[in-house]
């Protein structure tokens, strides 16, 4: 796995095309090996045999993203119902990461 | 320690009656008093992995690593378990916050490891892909970084580690643009200077550096130290004539040692911000 996961949301999907990254958002739809996450927007993504998402749930995936801008999930962390997470926080680490990524991960 | 030993060395005949007070023999040991290392000038910061990858350390054998160009000692960091190893005399976790992975060893009290009625083993421990908070000291060894750590803890509250990286951030910007009320000041005096333009969130940051630098109200360049910037605040501050204050004066209201004091002011004058007056340890400030 990589060694550095930059936080993304969804407007940062076509920036971060084919880097790993890091998203917490909260789990809309399930549709089997498919799901659809919001974080400032949808994302879909891919799931991997060991991803057991919870609807409305607060979910932490490690993913790759793909040419379509979707998200294939190499690993996930439940974080708990989605009312528990702050996300105007998640929405200014990403916002922080960005703006002040030396101290988060190394751009070309 | 006289006490101690005449404790243990005199023979009062009442062997039975002394079983009743004094130190166990295991709690004198463990005194964390007995340590040669000097903490008093340890701070803690809250950093990133990435941070401490890219720490400098000054030489081989410092006690202490650069980050931002300040001095860094214990460090607390949020990170998720990626894998733990536990052997004979530490047990050594993995950890990723997603800027890096650090490992980090936690030495075994072997006693109170083999014994389930600890307070140590009461608490929740760490688990694999759990999110955890580490206290400890970041540490070169064989080109190899790891931390040393004090304490680590499973995260309960996922906010945690937002809240970390943003405080991480803040202390960064602290250290790099200089602390957030001086920023504050030179952006109301720059809005004020400039009439209305507007400083939203965005450009705040980029605009306050630009305040301070710009001539008519001088402020402090972000690299200054705290020294100097203690002495700056009270030459701003305090009452007084034109002659400016005098290094003792200064050191008294700053609540510095009279050293730092000095220090602060010689780099406030190599700076150009201050100037000597009566003689050469009184200073006023240039341009008020």
């Amino acid at each position: 796995m990589a060694e550095t996961t930059p936080r993304i949301t969804a407007p940062y999907l076509e920036q971060f095309s084919h880097a790993t990254v890091r998203i917490l958002g909260k789990v809309r739809q399930l549709r089997g090996e498919q799901a659809t996450i919001d974080a400032n927007g949808n994302i879909e993504v891919r799931l991997n045999r060991d991803a057991h998402l919870q609807l409305n749930h607060a979910v932490e995936i490690i993913g790759k993203v793909q040419n379509d801008l979707s998200v294939k999930v190499m690993a996930s962390t439940d974080l708990g119902p989605e009312g528990a997470i702050d996300f105007n926080a998640v929405e200014a680490v990403v916002d922080a990461t960005h703006r002040y990524h030396e101290i988060f991960y190394y751009k070309e | 320690m006289d006490y101690s030993n005449n404790y243990s060395t005199t023979s009062y005949g009442a062997q039975g009656g002394a079983s009743g007070g004094g130190f166990l023999p295991g709690s004198q040991t463990d005194s964390p008093s007995t340590g040669k290392r000097s903490y008093g000038k340890d701070t803690l910061r809250p950093v990133t992995i990435k941070q401490l990858v890219d720490a400098h350390h000054p030489h081989p054998d410092a006690e202490f690593f650069m980050i931002d160009d300040s001095e860094c000692t214990q460090v607390t960091f949020v990170g998720q378990v990626r894998g733990i190893s536990t052997q004979t005399t530490n047990i050594t976790y993995k950890l990723d916050d997603g800027t890096g992975i650090m490992e980090v060893k936690v030495w075994i009290d072997a006693e109170a490891f083999a014994d389930p009625a600890d307070p140590s083993n009461q608490k929740a421990k760490p688990v694999e892909q759990g999110y955890a908070r580490v206290w400890g000291r970041l540490k070169a060894f064989n080109n190899k970084r790891h931390v040393g750590a004090n304490i680590i803890r499973p995260i309960q509250d996922h906010n945690e580690i937002q809240y970390h990286l943003l405080e991480a951030t803040a202390v960064h910007l602290h250290f790099t643009r200089g602390p957030l009320e001086s920023l504050q000041q030179a952006n109301q005096q720059k809005a004020l200077g400039n009439g209305a333009q507007s400083n939203g969130y965005n450009q705040g940051f980029d605009g306050a550096a630009a305040g301070t630098n710009a001539g008519g109200t001088k402020g402090l360049a972000p690299g200054a130290s705290r020294a100097a910037r203690q002495v700056y605040t009270t030459l701003m501050n305090a009452p007084q004539t034109h002659e400016g204050l005098h290094l003792q004066d200064i050191a008294t209201r700053a609540n510095m040692e009279m050293a730092e004091a000095h220090k602060g002011a010689d780099e406030l004058m190599q700076m150009g911000l201050t100037y000597t007056t009566v003689d050469d340890q009184t200073w006023a400030i240039l341009d008020v």
